[in-house]
């Protein structure tokens, strides 16, 4: 049974190898891949086209139930691009070293889900051609956007979690992007010579690139809490029950933190699979993020369990409504679910035999992930529905419309992620070397001194130390 | 009234048709902006017709032709082209406010499936024509080369009044016919025939404001009543200061049931009982005097003692001493008999014997009080019912005409199938003329020649209310804007057509129906302009005169059906009435007030009988009389009598435009042949019906969806306080 | 909202509609709603569709729950004061009749769907109204989840192709627009109807005059049981019968002197500061 996190004997050579060589040469599978991501967006692009055309009456939208799976799907997105970046960012700041071999898809991901997310508010949008007046451009006529507005406030934070983000990753791609640039030929040359910005790996680069590393690091942690909050307040600062929660913005972050959790795992195990990453992405790590997800999870079921204690003893009868709508009404069967994916199928994670069954580990990363859907799903379809006038209750059937283009986001962020692991390594390799380095130096300090001396040399390191 | 204030801004500007609406009557029409001429053109305001101020909306005062209660409006009109009705604040009729059906009249005027072309039956096809055709072929039947024998002609129309009904008159005069026949399926001509006999008029003055309680056997006086906008603003003073209790008994709540204080579910045909049930309980528990009746009358009452009363007509011992304690309690009182009371085979003896507790009451000369009458009985409303239409059937059946004038009525949509009138007239009477506006039913199918009239807003015309308020006038209709269709000709131009071919001589004078009228005023020596501006002609109206005469009445016992064990109630509702407004989006998309249903039919029952039958709220029912079937949604609440089924009137329409067509079902088709012995008519509540699960089900559009609650929960939503509470705070100094 | 604005005024804008909220207001629309005399007739709500260009979305729409019912009539069956004081049987309750809840736009002065529009497209005015702006409106729908009433509604469609047909379209109110898909709408109090009056007044040089117009609603009501007007005229009406009823603005919850008084505002305790003030509904009991 495999316990190191990494193989400590593994060459430096072999890592550029094996990463270099998942970027090269798609094979059958990836182009059926992408085939299919590029079918879902199809089917996404159509329906929105005919929905921009004729109004968002064809989503079945109605009255009150206006915003439906849209902004439902949205804070899905947004939740998880959260784990990514956070949990790289906090990792790296902890020297927690095994986030090395997953950070990188990992981040990644939360930048395409952002970009997926960012979508959905544009999708909902009445009159999605005007959806530039959110911002606070400057206009002659002294229009300023409604700074009061929790959506206003979700624009900003959006955009400035999605630059920050993307920053994170490719300031933390820069070495990498050097190694790729020496061993490309061709518009790759090019392309990573252009966003390589020169790294020679001189101790000077390294030294600015470690600070502004870290200072990122430090950065992101507040920025992805408060953006999570501030999503979270599109519900919370609204006066409606079952969304007017004190406890939203941390139960948010926990979902966010779960659903990318669960993400991190299906997307780990994919790339493992497809690109023969055994040797990095190892089981030991596999655990080690089974663990923190199943923390998470009890994290989320216990804010759960918060909101649901308060709002049965607090004194509000139409938040009780809603609720008890939830635990026996027409959301029953959805909210059970729920329940179910998100809280009791979590325990699996906890026995060490389930937690190493990679095939087990994908179905059920990928059940936690329906749960956390249904989640915001539970979050926006049952207040809208039923709220403080009772002659206005009503529910609604999403047309498959919606549902399309729900579908077809999957499409756009697979399409994005197929794109990036061809593109830009997946794994990042001088850290894998770094971590390799410490560990192995824990055992061989001597061995690792010398390693250390001629590493930083600032060349390439072409062979074994 | 509060409006005379508030318009007083909107008072200056309403005009009557002066230079612009003499030219327009004329030959040579104004050159204003109509559809068909100018859309495209941009018409330049350095040149404006006298009555076109641009962007300010002018009004003309003309009369409601929605429903027969004939409310006075102002119509808002900008850039020729009218826009709203209003009331007219002057109207005694309506006090300045309108109905939803009211309001919908514009819709009606600019219905896209509006009777544009005179249309010649060819070979079983309407085909376009000309004018010139049409009054060719009008001249070759009805003309005095026709031959065309006096009694084998006849009118067959809605209420019609004023000199419109003068001209139906001069034609048949000049034919010698006699044979008017008027039908209104929405009516009240049995407690006519009643009041003729028990108090010497048919259409007493009803004070419902005076009165301090009420009972209503089925009368629907806020909603399908015979002056629903009236009777309404009468309620609110009725409601406000010493507040008046409403009470009502019938089979299924009406409007008016769902106001309230106390409704009772009354089992069909039951109502006379109750009503002597509650009299015997007067004359007992509260010793009221009856001497004044006769011993017959005497003798029935004391006939219905409360358990019998309670035992036969479903009602509780307990809600007929409540009922009984407030009318006596609180005087004066007033009892009315409404149409699901006296729309029954022996609905004459059932509206006599609420009439009798009027006069045990004492209610005669203090709530039922003489109403003014206009001295010109030509004329007066002609009001009616389902009686003529039974008449007409049986004359039809018989071959008694040759020719028949359609007007203001859709029998083919009204008519029960028992009757085949649609069939009877094609195949027995030679030549239906169908003046309409609309391509309905009786146009599509039976007619040889349609006439496609103005719109209401197009059109002259003069109205007189059949129903009787304080003062007496006459009801100004005038053109609120130029013909939409240059193809559409006004009623009373036609008819005058038509008269001046049979007898030149008298109406030859006349270039038109304007120019008639106009003379006509001159003749009353009123001041023309001044009517057209006020919209109104007072006139001084002659006082009726009342005497009460109590009548003998024989109320038969209730028998079950074994085969068709429920009642049909075939309610009217304010909106579509009865079906003459299914064409008006506005009134298909305004929900019934009862159901909150919308756009479509729909069959009331009780849960008990839901239960029974195994059915929810949109599931499929058929119910099926001796006359046939017809297959529509439940709607399940408690408003209802277990043993009755209702289907609101107003769908099914074969014909009648793209919103009526093919909408719902028509529960008027299931009608079986009854009718009143004393008046003739049909009885259309006393219909049996059995029912059945047809299997399928599908949401019942009604407002809110599917999720909707229909109960409070904890919210103070509609709050409620009693009326003890009401009348100590305000009682009698209300400031609103 | 220019910036420069928000600086000059800044203790103005910080004041809550307790305080009298931020305008210094020229008007305060406000009505009062009498459910004694209310008969749920619908008149209101057809002059509504008559007066404001609102669409008719035909049955398919309907049943999507699509309307655009800005005036619409509640109807609930059950009466919870008359239940708890035992004067009406639970389930008993049809026997005295139906409950009728004209519902339009509150005009909250305190209005929750105000401060979340992205775009400020809805704001409050000086006339002390809850305006919509439809060419500023994005349709993020977002003022509609937040309305406790459910007041508005929203343009899922292009309406004017099916609502109406030629001829129909010349019946259409030109003072005001029909909405295109994708923006949010809701009553206006007859905006078209306030400017009108104001300019007016101010033409002759004059204050508007109570009961000098009137919205549709009120117009139509058979009943009188709509009373329109501006509250901060101490003569009119709507202000006198606020008054008598003891029902204050500014406030979430009512101190009466004389608790028998039957004004109330619907759903009050959200603090949100309806200006429409019903009156209970009597029953006899």
């Amino acid at each position: 049974m495999q316990t190191k996190d990494i193989n400590e004997e593994i060459k430096w050579a072999q890592i550029n190898k094996d990463v270099l060589r998942s970027m090269e040469n798609p094979r059958k599978a990836y182009w059926v891949a992408v085939g299919m991501c590029l079918a879902m967006l199809a089917c996404a692009v159509v329906a929105e086209i005919y929905q921009y055309r004729t109004g968002m009456g064809v989503a079945d939208l109605n009255w009150p139930n206006m915003w439906g799976l849209y902004i439902a799907t949205f804070i899905f997105w947004i939740g998880m691009s959260h784990s990514g970046t956070l949990l790289s960012a906090i990792l790296h700041i902890i020297h927690a070293d095994w986030r090395k071999p997953i950070y990188r898809f990992a981040e990644a991901m939360t930048t395409f889900s952002l970009m997926t997310a960012g979508l959905f508010p544009v999708i909902h949008l009445g009159r999605m051609w005007n959806m530039y007046w959110v911002l606070p451009y400057v206009s002659d006529r002294g229009i300023w956007p409604n700074f009061r507005s929790p959506l206003v406030w979700d624009a900003f934070a959006i955009f400035t979690y999605l630059t920050s983000s993307a920053l994170f990753l490719f300031i933390g791609m820069i070495p990498d992007l050097a190694i790729c640039r020496d061993n490309a030929r061709g518009w790759r040359k090019k392309l990573y010579t252009v966003l390589s910005l020169g790294w020679a790996g001189t101790d000077r680069q390294w030294r600015h690139f470690r600070k502004t590393y870290l200072l990122m690091a430090c950065f992101l942690i507040p920025l992805a809490v408060s953006v999570h909050s501030i999503v979270s307040s599109d519900f919370a600062m609204s006066i409606m029950p079952g969304w007017h929660v004190t406890t939203f913005p941390p139960y948010f972050v926990a979902g966010a933190l779960y659903s990318g959790c669960a993400a991190i795992i299906t997307l780990f195990i994919i790339l493992r699979y497809f690109f023969r990453f055994e040797e990095y992405m190892t089981i030991p790590i596999m655990e080690k993020t089974c663990k923190l997800t199943f923390a998470i999870a009890m994290v989320w079921t216990y804010l759960n369990l918060i909101e649901f204690a308060s709002t049965w003893y607090g004194h509000d009868l139409v938040a009780k409504e809603v609720l008890v709508d939830k635990f026996v009404g027409h959301w029953a069967p959805y909210f059970w679910a729920m329940l179910f994916f998100g809280s009791v199928l979590p325990f699996t994670l906890a026995f060490e035999k389930l937690r190493r069954h990679l095939p087990t580990m994908f179905v059920v990363s990928l059940f936690l992930n329906v749960g956390m859907w249904l989640e915001r799903w539970m979050i926006v379809g049952p207040t809208l529905s039923m709220a403080y006038q009772p002659f206005a209750w009503n529910f609604e059937y999403p047309s498959m419309v919606q549902w399309a283009i729900v579908f077809g986001s999957f499409g756009w962020f697979g399409l994005l992620f197929l794109v990036f692991v061809k593109i830009f390594p997946s794994v990042s390799m001088y850290e894998v070397k770094e971590m390799v380095y410490h560990r192995r130096r824990a055992h061989v300090e001597d061995q690792a001194v010398a390693f250390h001396r001629r590493a930083g040399d600032g060349q390439p390191v072409t062979d074994t130390p | 009234m509060s409006g005379n204030q508030i318009n007083r801004r909107d008072f200056l500007k309403i005009m009557g048709w002066s230079g612009a609406g003499v030219a327009l009557a004329g030959c040579d029409r104004p050159t204003t902006v109509t559809l068909h001429e100018g859309k495209e053109e941009v018409v330049s305001y350095l040149m404006p017709e006298e009555y076109v101020i641009p962007g300010v909306g002018v009004y003309y005062a003309t009369t409601c032709q929605q429903c027969p209660a004939g409310c006075g409006i102002h119509g808002r009109v900008r850039e020729g082209r009218v826009l709203k009705a209003e009331g007219n604040p002057d109207s005694p009729v309506n006090y300045g406010k309108l109905c939803q059906m009211g309001q919908a009249g514009v819709q009606g005027h600019y219905n896209p499936d509006r009777m544009t072309k005179p249309h010649i039956r060819k070979g079983g096809n309407l085909v376009e024509a000309s004018w010139d055709e049409a009054m060719a072929l009008l001249k070759q039947k009805v003309g005095p080369d026709s031959g065309l024998a006096g009694d084998r002609f006849a009118w067959f129309t809605g209420q019609v009044s004023g000199h419109q009904a003068v001209l139906v008159n001069a034609l048949m005069d000049s034919l010698g016919s006699e044979r008017h026949y008027v039908h209104e399926v929405v009516n009240n001509a049995v407690t006519r025939a009643v009041n003729k006999d028990m108090l010497g008029v048919a259409t007493p003055r009803y004070r419902i404001d005076e009165a301090k309680a009420i009972l209503s056997f089925g009368a629907d006086f806020l909603g399908a009543g015979q002056s629903p906008v009236h009777y309404a603003t009468e309620y609110a003073t009725f409601r406000t200061g010493d507040r008046g209790v409403l009470m009502v008994a019938e089979p299924k709540m009406s409007l008016t049931g769902a106001n309230a204080d106390l409704w009772m579910a009354v089992r069909p045909g039951t109502e006379g009982v109750l009503a002597l049930g509650i009299a015997n309980e007067l004359v007992i528990r509260h010793k009221r005097k009856i001497d004044n009746l006769p011993a017959e009358v005497r003798d029935l009452i004391t006939h219905y003692d409360l358990d019998t009363t309670a035992q036969i007509t479903g009602v509780a011992g307990d809600r007929i001493v409540k009922a009984t304690q407030w009318l006596h309690s609180r005087t004066p009182s007033l009892v009315l008999a409404g149409q699901s009371a006296e729309n029954q085979a022996h609905g004459y003896q059932i509206a006599a014997a609420t009439m009798l507790l009027n006069m045990v009451l004492g209610n005669v000369g203090r709530t039922i009080v003489p109403g003014t009458e206009l001295p010109f009985p030509q004329l007066a409303a002609k009001q009616g019912g389902t009686a003529d239409l039974r008449a007409f059937a049986k004359a039809v059946e018989q071959g008694a005409y040759d020719a028949v004038f359609f007007y203001n009525t859709n029998p083919a949509y009204t008519a029960p199938s028992y009757m085949k009138l649609a069939e009877k007239l094609q195949s027995k009477v030679g030549f239906k003329v169908v003046l309409t506006q609309f391509p309905d039913e009786t146009a599509k199918q039976i007619a040889d020649l349609v006439l496609p009239l103005h719109s209401p807003f197009e059109d002259w015309g003069t109205h007189v209310a059949a129903s009787s308020y304080d003062e007496a006038v006459i009801s100004m209709q005038q053109p609120l804007m130029e013909p939409l269709y240059p193809t559409t000709r006004g009623f009373g131009d036609i008819v005058l057509d038509v008269l001046k071919m049979r007898d030149s001589d008298n109406y030859g004078q006349y270039a038109d129906y304007y120019a008639y009228l106009s003379q006509a005023f001159g003749a009353l020596s009123a001041d023309w302009q001044k009517t057209l501006q006020t919209g109104l002609l007072k006139v001084e109206g002659q006082a009726q005169r009342i005497n009460a005469k109590a009548v003998k009445v024989s109320l038969p016992d209730y028998k079950q059906n074994a085969e068709f064990p429920y009642h049909l109630v075939p309610s009217a509702r304010l909106g579509l009435w009865d079906g003459r407004h299914a064409n008006i989006p506005w009134l298909q998309e305004a929900p019934d007030q009862i159901s909150k249903v919308v756009w479509d039919s729909w069959a009331e029952m009780h849960p008990a009988t839901a239960d029974k039958l195994g059915v929810s709220t949109g599931d499929y029912i058929t119910v099926t009389s001796d006359q046939g079937t017809i297959e529509t949604q439940v709607y399940v609440f408690n408003g209802i009598h277990p043993d009755v089924v209702a289907v609101p009137m107003g769908q099914g329409h074969e014909e009648y435009g793209r919103y009526a067509k093919g909408r719902g079902v028509n529960p008027l088709k299931l009608i079986s042949p009854k009718h009143d012995a004393k008046t003739g008519e049909l009885a259309l509540y006393g219909t049996r019906v059995k029912v059945a699960k047809a299997g399928r089900s599908e949401a019942l559009v009604r407002m809110g969806g599917p999720g909707r609650n229909e109960a409070q929960l904890g919210r103070k939503l509609v709050a409620t306080v009693t009326a003890d509470v009401y009348r100590r705070t305000e009682g009698a100094n209300d400031v609103a | 909202m220019s910036l420069k604005n928000i600086l000059e005024n800044w203790s103005q804008y910080r004041r809550g509609h307790e305080q009298g909220g931020h305008h210094e207001y020229e008007h305060m629309w406000g009505m009062a709603i009498d459910l004694n005399k209310c008969i749920g007739c619908n008149a209101c709500s057809v002059a509504c569709y008559a007066e404001n260009n609102l669409a008719i979305v035909g049955k398919h729409r309907y049943s999507k729950s699509q309307a655009m019912h800005w005036m619409r009539i509640e109807r609930y069956w059950d009466e919870p004061e008359l239940e708890k004081a035992g004067l009406v049987t639970k389930g008993k309750t049809i026997e005295t009749g139906a409950s009728f809840l004209p519902m339009l736009c509150q005009q909250c002065n305190a209005a929750t769907c105000e401060p979340v529009c992205p775009v400020a497209a809805t704001y409050h005015t000086p006339d002390g109204l809850n305006a919509q702006v439809y060419n500023r409106c994005i349709g993020s729908r977002y003022c509609s989840n937040n309305c406790p009433y459910r007041l508005r509604y929203f343009n899922f469609w292009s309406y004017y192709e099916d609502s109406w047909p030629e001829p129909l379209h010349m019946q259409l109110n030109p003072d005001l627009s029909v909405r295109d898909k994708g923006v949010m709408e809701k009553c206006t109090f007859c905006v078209q109807r306030i400017r009108v009056a104001k300019d007016e007044a101010k033409m002759a040089d004059r204050k508007v005059i109570d009961g000098e117009f009137q919205t549709s609603c009120q117009q139509s009501c058979p009943t009188d049981a709509i009373v329109f007007g501006d509250m901060l005229d101490p003569q009119s009406r709507v202000t006198k019968l606020w008054k008598t009823h003891q029902v204050e603005l500014g406030k979430s919850k009512q101190s009466k002197q004389n608790p028998d008084k039957r004004g109330y505002r619907v759903l009050e305790g959200l603090n949100t500061d309806p200006c429409i003030m019903y009156l209970e509904r009597v029953r006899e009991v």
